[in-house]
């Protein structure tokens, strides 16, 4: 087996530039409608009293999510003792700080007042999930920084183990915190359900691998270094079992839902007769965020297409923003219950299925998360030595011990 | 502790909507203001009020009525709103049960909105901070204002005094009278937030008449139809001409 070795890409390409260029823009387009929004206000906004968070949620819950996923690969490596995954785990633990920056990004910029953030870092209420979000995002900062450096540096690295693991369990807390978001929400019909948790973990698990597929593939195409196939395809055949882990963990809950009589407007709802929302559920979330990259990933005139792998991640990626929007917007769109059992409309919104319409602006401060979070990618494999210069076959050793 | 409340007879509240305008009229010129409007005169209005009336429509037409349902902050017990919010900017005040939102500390992420179950809380658009009815903490403990009048100003302003404001938790208040005679309920009980404002109900006064009641049979005159009836037109003198 021959040794790895790390190194900075030379980033100094033309199309690196252009990467740059076009992430830069996206981010500045971003910052452009968050002025926008923040300088007229929220009534520009799509969002209403009714449906109070929007699009930049989504996009901010998707990054949170794929944040813990990615930080997945460096977590078999250090705490399963996989040795496969050990040269991945440095672009592993990037992606992953990357991803959370991003997200929160636009949690932040997406706040009523963003203003305020000292406020939220000074005051705490410790009943409130939001509250423990807070230390669960900048403890994951913290914790992944240093886990990195045991990986960097050899005069701590005997900390590299007690530091994944500590990284592992913070990552499993952390999604616990955000699927606990909707999972503690008693007044709305479509949460208040404990399977929240563990279904945004699996989902993580599923939409991290992902990105870091589609990264990893890129980071290694445009700088021309070796990738080879084991890596990739015992990467996709992962990805694979967290994909039908995802189905699994939507079909429990929706069956659980629709098996309770007090759920099954809200089922009928998403499932159904939602208009937008439903065709986001079976046609985008399921049938091509699911189903046909469980085709394009395991079927053999496919499995081992690098393009299929490639198409099977984005498809997973859309799949899964679409899944947080049906989750979050969803569950805003179907009105509260005052009472129940009651056919109910009255001159302010009860019973009247609300609507949503994602403007412009919200939808380029979600694309200006996701652009943040490639640009510090970008930037760190540039600087630092995350990637392996090598990642043939030869040199990762696909017999773990 | 007392616990402040409304309470709101849906047997008198005609939907005027005077409540919504005081509430409005006070609050925003007070220290919970200003409540911002957005196209308030076109269409597609938008704007922050505390205090909304819904009309519901019951029964299917043509055995339908309306009834009024004036809907603001029900100041609950075990209000969901405070545990969820990550910066304690929702609190319940523990002297008399008002639930506040200190706006300086509210930092916008709408999550208490996500946790009422009554939708009380507006984000206001313009001040990017959540919202709601203080049962005009500013007014009722005003010492400048003439004792009678410390009250919400959506009591104030009810014509029909469908709005009663005091403290519930004191057995030998009006407001606690009116919830034990009167049947006094609270909206959606089963959530377990103790909701403080409570709605007294539609009171239906029925009267089953007879036909034969309708009938004087023992009318001592027996000449009521005999008596004289003058031409409409024919000079008269009330008392005398007049039946």
């Amino acid at each position: 087996m021959k040794k790895l070795h790390y190194q900075e890409i030379e980033g100094n390409s033309s199309k690196f530039f252009l990467l740059v260029g076009i992430l830069g823009c996206i981010i500045l387009f971003a910052l452009g409608a968050t002025y926008y929004m923040e300088h007229h206000g929220h009534h520009v906004t799509g969002m209403t009293n009714q449906v109070v968070w929007g699009m930049p949620h989504v996009f901010a819950i998707f990054l949170i999510i794929c944040a813990s996923g990615a930080l997945n690969i460096a977590s078999i490596g250090t705490v399963f003792g996989k040795s496969m995954y050990k040269p991945l785990a440095r672009l592993s633990c990037l992606l992953a700080l990357a991803l959370l920056a991003g997200g929160l990004a636009v949690l932040v910029l997406d706040l009523g007042r963003p203003d305020r953030l000292i406020v939220a870092m000074t005051y705490y209420n410790f009943k409130s999930i939001f509250a423990w979000n807070i230390y669960l995002y900048t403890g994951f900062f913290a914790i992944v920084i240093v886990y990195i450096w045991t990986m960097m540096d050899r005069t701590v690295s005997k900390y590299y183990k007690i530091a994944g693991t500590t990284a592992f369990i913070w990552r499993l807390a952390l999604t616990t915190g955000t699927g606990s978001i909707f999972g503690f929400l008693v007044a709305r019909q479509a949460y208040d359900a404990a399977i929240m948790a563990p279904m945004f973990i699996v989902m993580s698990f599923s939409f991290g691998l992902a990105a870091f597929l589609l990264v990893l593939m890129f980071s290694y195409q445009w700088t021309e270094r070796e990738l080879g196939d084991k890596v990739v395809i015992r990467l996709k055949n992962l990805l694979g079992v967290f994909v039908a882990g995802v189905m699994y963990f939507v079909i429990a809950k929706h069956l659980t839902n629709l098996y309770a009589t007090e759920h099954h407007a809200v089922e009928a709802f998403i499932l159904s007769d939602g208009g937008m929302i439903t065709k986001l559920f079976w046609i985008v979330q399921l049938g091509l965020g699911s189903i046909l990259p469980l085709i394009l990933l395991y079927s053999p005139k496919t499995a081992n297409s690098r393009n299929a792998i490639i198409s099977a991640c984005s498809l997973i990626l859309v799949g899964g923003i679409a899944q947080v929007y049906v989750i979050l917007i969803g569950g805003q769109l179907f009105p509260l219950q005052l009472f129940p059992g009651m056919e109910v409309s009255s001159s302010f919104f009860d019973g009247v299925v609300n609507t949503y319409s994602p403007t412009p602006a919200e939808i380029l401060l979600g694309l200006g998360g996701i652009a943040l979070s490639l640009i510090i990618v970008t930037f760190a494999v540039k600087f630092l030595k995350f990637l392996p210069v090598s990642l043939a076959d030869d040199v990762v050793d696909p017999h773990h011990s | 502790m007392s616990q402040l409340a409304l309470v709101i007879d849906l047997n008198v509240c005609v939907g005027c909507h005077a409540c919504v305008t005081s509430c409005k009229e006070w609050n925003t010129s007070g220290l919970a203001g200003y409540l911002s409007d957005k196209r308030p005169y076109d269409k597609d209005p938008t704007g922050t009020f505390f205090n909304r009336v819904q009309s519901f429509e019951i029964g299917q037409f043509p055995k339908t009525e309306m009834v009024h349902f004036p809907k603001s902050c029900l100041h609950c017990e075990e209000p969901p709103c405070v545990p969820v919010c990550p910066t304690g900017a929702s609190y319940k005040r523990e002297e008399d049960g008002i639930v506040l939102v200190d706006y300086d500390k509210c930092i916008g992420c709408k999550y208490c909105s996500w946790a009422c179950p009554y939708g009380a809380r507006e984000l206001d658009e313009h001040q990017k901070v959540m919202k709601k009815c203080t049962l005009c903490v500013d007014r009722i403990y005003d010492q400048s204002i003439v004792e009678d009048e410390r009250k919400p100003s959506c009591v104030l302003s009810c014509p029909t005094s469908a709005r009663l404001f005091g403290d519930v938790h004191d057995p030998d208040s009006d407001v606690s009278e009116k919830i034990r005679e009167q049947g006094g309920y609270q909206l959606m009980p089963e959530w377990g937030t103790k909701p403080a404002n409570h709605y007294l109900p539609r009171r239906k006064t029925s009267l089953t008449i007879h036909h034969d009641e309708l009938v004087r049979a023992d009318n001592p005159l027996k000449k009521e139809e005999q008596l004289p009836q003058p031409d409409f037109d024919d000079p008269s003198l009330d008392d005398v001409t007049s039946w």
